[in-house]
């Protein structure tokens, strides 16, 4: 009987044919046997440009190119290898020093093995895809060998062999392959003397014993690093290694915190319904409190202090246990800094390190007492500990060094030492970084990661990346912005350049209609249309014009910028728009999401120049009526860019009667129309606390005459009315055509519970009500909410109403059932986005989806739908977009924040100069009391700050003194706290109540001062814009 | 011939004359030396050779050759299931309490958990057979019963031959298996034999993930295969000397052994001329439990004779053709053993089935005895290098 076992032993036929064996567990809980067959192949290149046998057989793609050859022919050399050196790092090497990899310093001509990839996606995502990244960009010259399938290099894992045993064993396979093929390749050449060596870089010290036997160079990831120049900046680029970690694990056996669940004992208490999974949210309030929202309860869960936040980081996905009842409590009504709180922790000193340091338990002992309070607010919330991550999202962290960690030597030795870096996110816990350049980094922007959190640490240990520049510069703190809000602001590279019209700025509509640039387009050259935009707009989107037909009937059209024919799907240009999903406004920058040619030229539609456009015409009765609408690519001619206060004063000024006028006023008239029959439908008119920078003030006049409010001209409404009809009219035309996979935007009802506290706060404080039954419903009753003693009070309640609320986000038609594509803040039945496809990916695919649906067969005469279709792939889209879209929104916010806190520094520092420091004094309202301070919104710079207890003048106290002066205040001062009333009452100790005492309460307008103070007293503070209440 | 299949057990009764089932017959019913027709002593085994493993994508499998030429394949596949908890056991405590039972992990022992029959299920194939037949039917049922009930005791299930003990994860969590067993052949003889030993080879051979959870969690195993335990734990460290019993498996699958009975004697594994003329078929179902150095025996089944339904003989002296043509007989008169008719020696008369207490025992003895039958083959197997 022959056999029918494969026997690679014996067997030649064989030798080209093995498998992978593993199991595999599904997510419905099937566990599976998995075979993979292996054909072993001996045509995969080594990719060495020293190399002169490979280029002959290297598999060719169907045009007969054969990839390029990656490694230089003259690689970097070190002292160790005079004669230069390829790199092959094994896993763990990635692990630890990933940054290292990223250095533009060192680290070239890298090769990186299937094996080890693979083995790092399972460890890592995050750092497998910024492998990839490095990989994919040629600058570093890493190449990815693909060692398992080639013949030589595959390693047959032994029989009593771990699998970790057999990747390092492939690892030093290959090491010795390497050597072999480049002698070989080099003896024919006759230069054997010049061969690069080929270095291991692994931690795995069993690792490093083996290659020392079998004559194969290995280096520890440290030991390469010390050999190299600027040694000890890359130095503090590795991360605190495991093998250090567990060296400090057993010589301790302190553990703070407890340890997590095993994954098998949280999916049973997941499935059971006993364990609950969200994202931890820390409050920006107190650092000690986060909150869970989990799907199975309405309101999130409370999770009160360090024991039980247990090593979970803001972001984080992690499983909660609800606490016993007994240990519910109410959430904290004192704000909390963990700066101000743990300003004496040692980094160095574990000794006496204890997860809850005293104070920060009496911190919280006084939260219990508030729990137990009487009011509806104050009631015991239900309360969870954390006993599981499912998945860290732990990311680069901005922030700078406290200055009061470093120890007393800082400056002068290069001795390794412990820091703390205090995030600029308030959320994000110290990190413990060691150093060698501590006294270099104080006083920096520094960009650090987190490598771990054990259970014997106290805070996170992370390592430095690099630095971002000096604290406060101006391109320290937009990067820094930028990098905390994952902007990818890097110039677009040369693949994406190369997707752009090789005629550059000059390229035109071509002048013969017979061109295929004309195909299914539709000549609006000859109507009157114009753009209505901000001041200084260079990416016009959007252009509008209104005609009266023969029949009584107008027509009126939006033409939006065609950006879809200059995009096509799937180059690196497309999928790199995709990625950076939006235009992110800085106050003083703007980080495109297209490239400039295309943005601010050729897409843009600018006055008196042919531009391809999307254009969207209705039919309209003269009251508005809608009788049809159409859509059409088009060419057009914009014949004039308005700012809207030019447009404004065009169409107010009677002299004018030109056709254009004319075509404005009919477009102002529908607006109103327009805008009133969305108001009847419930549309909510939401207040953002929004102030908008105008940087052309001249550098002598005061920098805060730059800081405005949002004016509303009736000519922004105007845009604003028509961008919501085309978009809500291409959204019903895209969801017809696609019903599955047409991109909308919805924005959620929100729950009634969102709204508890504002109403509480409402009829308390105000005696008002607010309905929250529908957006109708609300939109009335927020229009009741009118103070005639304070004209702000109403925005006042419309910016915590809209703090109530859901995001909108996008999302995939075949996401929701069809009730829920409802837009709630607009009160449409459906929504998306068409009108902006220079500045948001969204549109742009809308806009393809669209030309789909008219069927629109492009310039070829094909149809470009592809990318448009999968549902999934559009799902991916939807959620990186509905980040990229959030972060955009924060960093412009931020940046805004920022150029207010510089201007008053500016000014303050001006005032200064000429012998007096007082700030400047503004009206504030208060948005939020504590215990121990209160939350004003000053709505003249839109910032909103806390008032510390210290910043309260009282009366009969002289107004300015520094800010370490008025720390010493702090101790001094007493409080009487009404959660019931939302009242605040400091006084001094000492002092009779009457005399000198400030009441405040929750809405109240309070006159402030506001200035820039740097922190003083520790060292190399951070600047903040302070508040000080001096008139309640 | 439909309903021949059916009602026998379709070892395709070859077509033998009276005449050559008589000679058959009395050759094989020698008194104390029975002369085989492949001349094999009564209680040798046709040569067989055998492979484990041979299937990739199972858990385990195994084939086994006959010399004649039939073939089996045997694949054996698991799958994770939840157990569904019999209303009785739940009443006892409240859904809600599920969450403490996580933590009371193991408190209430292993002894309350038990396996279930139906976990094991066993497809039939043989060529020319629909599955619905009552051949591959009745061979599954016969060898998933030895299998599935091996040992009840539950003292300690663990360690106990049943297949069905060692399938429980936990209490909410179980192996379901799959054996697969395909006969590549024609089915020249009963085919129980084969099937039998190439099933126990492929259980041998069979691989479980490794769990990595504990108690009552819900199931997480190790992806590593290489970790992946045995459903039959062996003993690694095997003794320097080849001991007689190499005892590196302490339980075993069953095994299921044919055996015949013709006359006083007792034949084991009977070929397909063998069993046209038994008086009794038996079907023996053995195995080795971990505690005893003896074999145990789970079931008897006796498969009903093929020879029922062959055409009888006419002596002589009652064909009209030959009347008065021959002398009459001087042999005496045999008694048919099983139905004591009397018969006439050198004519067939078909077997009416039934068949002595003595006979029975001295089968079952020979199967269990020290060093007997079922040792032996048990043996032989172990030879069967299992990867």
């Amino acid at each position: 009987m022959k056999s029918l076992r494969r026997d690679t032993s014996t067997n030649p036929q064989a030798a080209n044919v093995t498998s992978k064996v593993f199991v595999r567990s599904t997510r419905s809980g099937k566990v599976q046997k998995i075979v993979r067959e292996l054909y072993l192949r001996e045509d995969i290149p080594c990719s060495s440009k020293l190399c002169s046998q490979c280029p002959k057989i290297a598999p060719a793609d169907a045009n007969g190119n054969i990839a390029p050859f990656i490694l230089s022919d003259r690689p970097a050399g070190t002292k160790a290898f005079p004669r230069g050196h390829y790199l092959l790092p094994d896993t763990n090497a990635l692990l630890n020093g990933m940054d290292l990899f990223e250095h533009t310093g060192a680290f070239y001509d890298v090769i990186i093995l299937q094996t080890v990839l693979e083995e790092l996606r399972n460890r890592s995502l995050p750092l497998y895809n910024r492998l990839l990244a490095l990989i994919k960009s040629d600058e570093k010259r890493y190449y990815l060998f693909f060692n398992e399938f080639r013949r030589e290099t595959h390693v047959r894992r032994g029989p009593e062999e771990t699998i970790n045993d057999r990747n390092d064993r492939a690892v030093r396979t290959v090491a010795s392959w390497y050597g072999y093929h480049l002698q070989q390749s080099a003896k024919k050449a006759k230069k054997e003397k010049t061969m690069p060596a080929i270095v291991v870089i692994t931690d795995d010290k069993e690792n490093l014993r083996k290659a020392k036997e079998e004559n194969i160079t290995a280096l520890s990831l440290s030991d390469y690093v010390t050999g190299l120049d600027g040694s000890e900046l890359l130095l503090d680029m590795i991360s605190d290694s495991k093998d250090a970690r567990d060296a400090k694990e057993a010589s301790r056996g302190d553990l703070f915190y407890p340890e997590y669940f095993s994954m098998s004992k949280l999916t049973t208490g997941l499935r059971a319904g006993t364990l609950h999974q969200g994202i931890y949210n820390v409050s920006p309030y107190n650092y000690l409190e986060g909150s869970v929202k989990t799907a199975a309860f309405d309101k999130p869960l409370l999770i009160l202090g360090r024991d039980n936040s247990n090593r979970a980081i803001s972001g984080d996905s992690v499983v909660v246990e609800i606490l016993p009842q007994d240990q519910w409590k109410s959430p904290s009504t004192k704000i909390m800094d963990e700066e101000a709180v743990t300003r004496n922790d040692n980094p160095d000193s574990e000794e006496n390190e204890a997860v809850v340091t005293d104070k920060e338990r009496k911190a919280l002992q006084e939260e219990v007492k508030k729990a137990h309070g009487k009011n509806a607010e104050g009631k015991p919330q239900p309360t969870a500990k954390v006993v599981g991550v499912i998945k860290r999202s732990w990311r680069q962290y901005v922030g700078h060094v406290d200055s009061g960690s470093t120890g007393s030597q800082a400056a002068s030795g290069r001795r390794q030492q412990n820091v703390f870096l205090l995030p600029m996110d308030k959320r994000i816990p110290k990190i413990r970084v060691r150093t060698r350049q501590a006294g270099d980094l104080l006083g920096q922007r520094i960009l650090v990661t987190i490598d771990a959190w054990d259970r014997d640490s106290r805070y996170p240990t992370g390592h430095f990346i690099r630095s971002l520049g000096e604290l406060e510069t101006k391109g320290a703190e937009t990067e820094a912005l930028l990098l905390e809000y994952d902007v990818q602001y890097k110039p677009f590279p040369k693949s994406v350049l190369d997707c752009l019209p090789s005629e550059g700025h000059d390229w035109k509509v071509p002048a013969s209609k017979e061109d295929k640039g004309w195909n299914g387009r539709r000549d609006l050259r000859d109507l009157l249309i114009c753009s209505i935009d901000p001041p200084g707009c260079q990416d016009i989107d959007d252009a509008l014009h209104a005609r009266q037909l023969p029949n009584g009937n107008f027509e009126v059209g939006v033409h939006i910028a065609d950006v879809s024919h200059f995009v096509k799907p799937n180059n690196p240009m497309d999928l790199e728009a995709s990625v950076r999903g939006t235009t992110v406004y800085l106050v003083d920058k703007r980080i495109d999401m297209l490239p400039h040619l295309l943005g601010t030229d050729l897409c843009s539609l600018k006055p008196y120049v042919e531009r391809y456009a999307f254009s969207v015409l209705w039919e309209m009765t003269p009251d508005a009526e809608i009788v049809s609408s159409n859509f059409t690519k088009s060419v057009i001619r914009s014949r004039e860019a308005f700012s809207y206060e030019q447009a404004q004063l065009r169409i107010d000024d009677k002299s004018q009667k030109d056709e254009l006028t004319e075509s404005m006023r009919n477009l102002l008239k529908f607006s109103k129309v327009l805008r009133q029959k969305r108001m009847d439908a419930g549309a909510l008119n939401l207040a953002s606390p929004e102030v908008r920078i105008e940087t052309e003030g001249d550098e002598v006049g005061d920098p805060l005459t730059d800081v405005k409010t949002k004016a509303m001209l009736e000519t922004n409404s105007l845009v604003e009315e028509f961008m919501l009809l085309a978009n809500i009219t291409v959204g019903s035309k895209i969801y017809e055509a696609f019903s599955q996979t047409a991109l909308l935007r919805r924005h959620a009802t929100p729950p009634p519970q969102n709204f508890e506290d504002l109403t509480n706060q409402l009829s308390k404080k105000r005696n008002m009500e607010l309905d929250v039954s529908s957006s109708r419903a609300l939109a009335d009753s927020l229009d009741r909410c009118v103070d005639p003693e304070n004209p702000f009070f109403n925005t006042l309640v419309r910016i915590l109403a809209t703090r109530c609320m859901t995001s909108a986000e996008y999302f995939c038609a075949g996401a929701h059932a069809e009730s829920e594509f409802r837009h709630y803040g607009l009160a449409s039945p459906i929504y998306t986005h068409f009108t902006s496809p220079i500045r948001r990916y969204a549109d742009l695919l809308v806009h393809r989806q669209l030309a789909s649906a008219i069927g629109y067969e492009g310039e070829d005469g094909h149809a470009v739908i592809e990318g448009v279709s999968t549902r999934s792939k559009l799902e991916d889209i939807c959620r990186n977009i509905n980040v990229r879209h959030r972060n955009a929104q924060f960093a412009g916010r931020a940046s805004i924040e920022y150029y207010v806190g510089q201007a008053l520094k500016a000014r303050g520092e001006k005032v200064a100069a000429a012998g007096k420091d007082s700030g400047i004094e503004e009206d504030g309202y208060v948005m939020r009391v504590f215990e121990n301070g209160v939350v004003i919104f000053v709505p003249r710079f839109g910032i909103e700050g806390v008032v510390r207890l210290e910043d309260f003048v009282l009366p009969g106290e002289s107004g300015s003194r520094s800010v370490a002066e008025r720390r010493e205040l702090a101790p001094h001062r007493t409080t009487d706290f009404d959660s019931e009333e939302y009242t605040l009452r400091v006084g001094e100790k000492g002092h009779p109540e009457k005399e000198r005492g400030v009441t405040v309460e929750l809405f109240q307008r309070v006159r402030v001062n506001v200035s820039s103070v740097k922190e003083e007293g520790r060292g190399a503070g951070k600047r903040r814009v302070r508040i000080m209440v001096i008139e309640a | 011939m439909a309903s021949q299949r059916q009602a026998t057990s379709a070892s395709q009764v070859p077509h033998l004359s009276p005449a050559e089932l008589s000679y058959l017959y009395t050759s094989l019913s020698l008194p104390k030396t029975p002369i085989r027709p492949d001349g094999r002593s009564p209680t040798q085994f046709r040569p067989l050779s055998a492979e484990t493993n041979i299937l990739p994508g199972t858990n385990g499998s195994a084939r086994i050759g006959f010399a004649d030429g039939t073939q089996a394949i045997v694949g054996v596949k698991a799958e994770v299931e939840k157990t569904i908890i019999a209303a009785d056991t739940l009443d006892s405590r409240s859904l809600g309490q599920q969450g403490d039972q996580l933590n009371r992990e193991g408190e209430e022992g292993s002894a309350a958990v038990s396996g279930q029959g139906e976990w094991v299920q066993m497809s039939i194939e043989i060529p020319g057979f629909r599955d619905d037949d009552a051949l591959p039917v009745f061979l599954s049922e016969m060898m998933r019963e030895s299998l599935v009930g091996s040992v009840e005791d539950g003292k300690d299930v663990e360690m106990a031959g049943g297949l069905k003990g060692r399938l429980v994860i936990n209490k909410r969590w179980h192996w379901r298996l799959y054996i697969d067993v395909l006969l590549l052949s024609q089915p020249l003889a009963y085919p129980l034999p084969l099937l039998s030993l190439t099933t126990h080879l492929a259980l041998l051979s069979t691989k479980l993930p490794k769990l990595k959870s504990t108690g009552e969690e819900d199931p997480f195993f190790d992806d590593d295969w290489a970790a992946a335990e045995y459903l039959y734990p062996r003993i690694t460290n095997k003794p320097a000397k080849h001991t007689t019993t190499a005892q590196s498996h302490p339980v075993r699958p069953p095994v299921t052994l044919l055996v015949i009975s013709v006359g006083e004697n007792i034949i084991f594994d009977p070929n397909r001329e063998e069993i046209a003329v038994a008086d009794a078929v038996l079907a023996i179902s053995v195995t080795r439990t971990g505690d005893s150095d003896t074999l145990k025996l789970l079931s008897i089944r006796t498969i009903d004779p093929p020879s029922r339904l062959t055409q009888p003989g006419i002596p002589n002296s009652e064909n009209v053709n030959m009347l008065g043509a021959t002398a009459p007989s001087d042999d005496p008169a045999l008694l048919n053993p099983a139905t004591g008719e009397e018969e006439v020696s050198r004519v067939w008369r078909p077997r009416r089935g039934g068949v002595k207490r003595s006979v029975i025992a001295r089968m079952v003895k020979t199967v269990l005895e020290k060093g007997g039958v079922g040792e032996e083959v048990l043996e032989g197997l172990e030879g069967v290098e299992v990867i």
